[in-house]
């Protein structure tokens, strides 16, 4: 089963957004009991600087419910999941990044196009149970190993592929 | 002697292999056994943002692999520490949610019960093994190295899950590498992200988040960087050149994994730790064989 396969089952990509949307209310309302946007997330933001990401503007359009307009929005994939801003919320409630992790499996589930290398490795974990197959890699003297030239055991992955490739498929459209 | 599976995840087994083999080398010689055991996948934290039921389910899938065979996880990788972490977390705290992992496990003939302990390499040999334990096996000792850590953000946060060192000031690296001979300094950036996560969709971003920091590393006079996580050495050390190119600097800062460092320290040969794959200047610590 490919990617495609899996994002365009209409039926249960529907039930998956439905959960989704139930975490995200949840989120909704977590966040309008306790956010007074004093933007400490922002300010410690690893991407913020590079990439415009503002957490705490995130946090404020899901309290007014604009959950369409950030899932459409590319600034959701400029996260880099340091989690900060969970750590350092002085509510110790508001959690920005679980809202972008929130935010990006409704764009994936409402079918809009994943990006970058996403599709790849989860096509890899679907087909070997890991994001990637192993690599030859180089030493500084430009010599090129293998994982078993190293005298490294074979590597651990799922031993009945076929019953592991059959859960996760169906994981990623079943209602959660 | 204590016995643990170890638990690959996918980047130390698949490329980052000198961690791999400077982790085989060096825990046997604190009395750490470790097991190889079959059937273990990605732990989902590289799938979060695409679906996260499926991270829970991976999770829970290799800690079940443990349960079965009734042993502890040491997990050397951050990303992995923390996504069986927060599973862990999960399924004691839903049991609605535990219920029903549990129903998809069952396809592969496993279950999740909650009987296994993971550690990672800090606390692995921090809190368990001891400082005492490993001064006792130093026989090259690190007299004077300068050196700036770097724990890896998914190590540190967040505490709410449950982490092996604080969050905002990190020390146990510094304690093991003090025993060893070495000077490890605090630094401004030290708690710096390395990029990584947004590697997969924004590159260029991801690599100057690495070059800025390791541009501050190399100014302030550190003699070598000392890492814990796969993916934050994937960038300092395997991709050091392209990041130095992003923040227009030419970078040479030595980079290592704290396991290649201790083994150094305990007199192990440099070939054994997979030290001829550190692709950043690691030429330049004249230590070792």
């Amino acid at each position: 089963m490919s990617i495609v396969d899996l994002t365009s089952m209409g039926e249960s990509q529907a039930e998956l957004r439905e959960e989704i949307n139930d975490r995200l209310s949840r989120l909704q309302d977590e966040v309008s009991d306790y956010c007074f946007q004093c933007a400490k997330c922002t300010s410690g933001c690893e991407a913020h600087k590079l990439l415009e990401l503002e957490p705490h503007k995130v946090v404020a359009l899901l309290k007014r419910g604009l959950i369409d307009e950030l899932v459409n929005s590319d600034v959701i994939w400029t996260c880099m999941s340091c989690f900060k801003c969970r750590e350092r919320c002085p509510q110790k409630k508001v959690a920005p990044v679980d809202i972008l992790f929130a935010l990006k499996n409704m764009a994936v589930a409402s079918g809009k196009q994943i990006p970058g290398k996403y599709t790849g490795m989860l096509q890899s974990i679907l087909s070997i149970g890991l994001i990637q197959e192993t690599q030859s890699v180089i030493t500084r003297d430009n010599k090129t190993n293998k994982r078993e030239d190293l005298g490294l055991p074979a590597i651990s992955k799922p031993v009945d592929a076929a019953k592991f490739q059959m859960v996760l498929s169906k994981l990623a459209v079943e209602k959660v | 002697m204590k016995k643990y599976a170890l638990y690959p995840g996918c980047v130390m087994p698949t490329e980052q292999y000198a961690y791999e083999l400077s982790i085989r080398e060096t825990f046997p010689l604190l009395d750490i056994e470790l097991v190889d055991l079959e059937g273990f996948s990605c732990c989902g934290e590289p799938m979060k943002s695409v679906n996260q039921l499926m991270t829970l389910y991976l999770s829970a899938r290799n800690l079940a692999i443990g349960e079965k065979q009734d042993i502890d996880l040491f997990v050397p990788c951050p990303m992995c520490h923390l996504a069986l972490s927060e599973c862990k977390h999960v399924m004691e705290n839903n049991v609605e949610m535990r219920d029903r992992v549990n129903g998809m496990l069952v396809s592969e003939d496993l279950q999740y019960k909650g009987s296994v302990d993971i550690v990672n390499t800090v606390d692995l040999l921090h809190d368990h093994i001891g400082v005492d334990q490993i001064e006792k096996h130093v026989r090259k000792p690190l007299d004077g190295l300068k050196i700036a850590t770097h724990y890896g953000c998914h190590l540190i946060r967040p505490s709410e899950i449950g982490r092996p060192v604080d969050s905002e000031n990190p020390q146990k690296m510094e304690t093991v590498l003090k025993i060893l001979g070495a000077e490890p300094l605090d630094y401004a950036e030290k708690l710096d992200c390395c990029g990584a996560p947004i590697l997969a969709n924004l590159p260029e971003s991801a690599l100057t988040k690495t070059g800025q920091k390791l541009q501050r590393v190399q100014e302030q006079g550190f003699d070598v960087f000392v890492d814990v996580c796969p993916w934050c050495h994937r960038m300092f050390d395997s991709k050091q050149v392209k990041a130095g190119e992003t923040v227009a600097s030419k970078l040479e800062v030595p980079v290592v994994y704290l396991t290649q460092l201790l083994g150094l320290a305990f007199g192990v040969k440099k070939e054994k730790l997979g030290l001829d794959l550190n692709l950043s200047p690691v030429d330049k610590l004249k230590i070792g064989d």
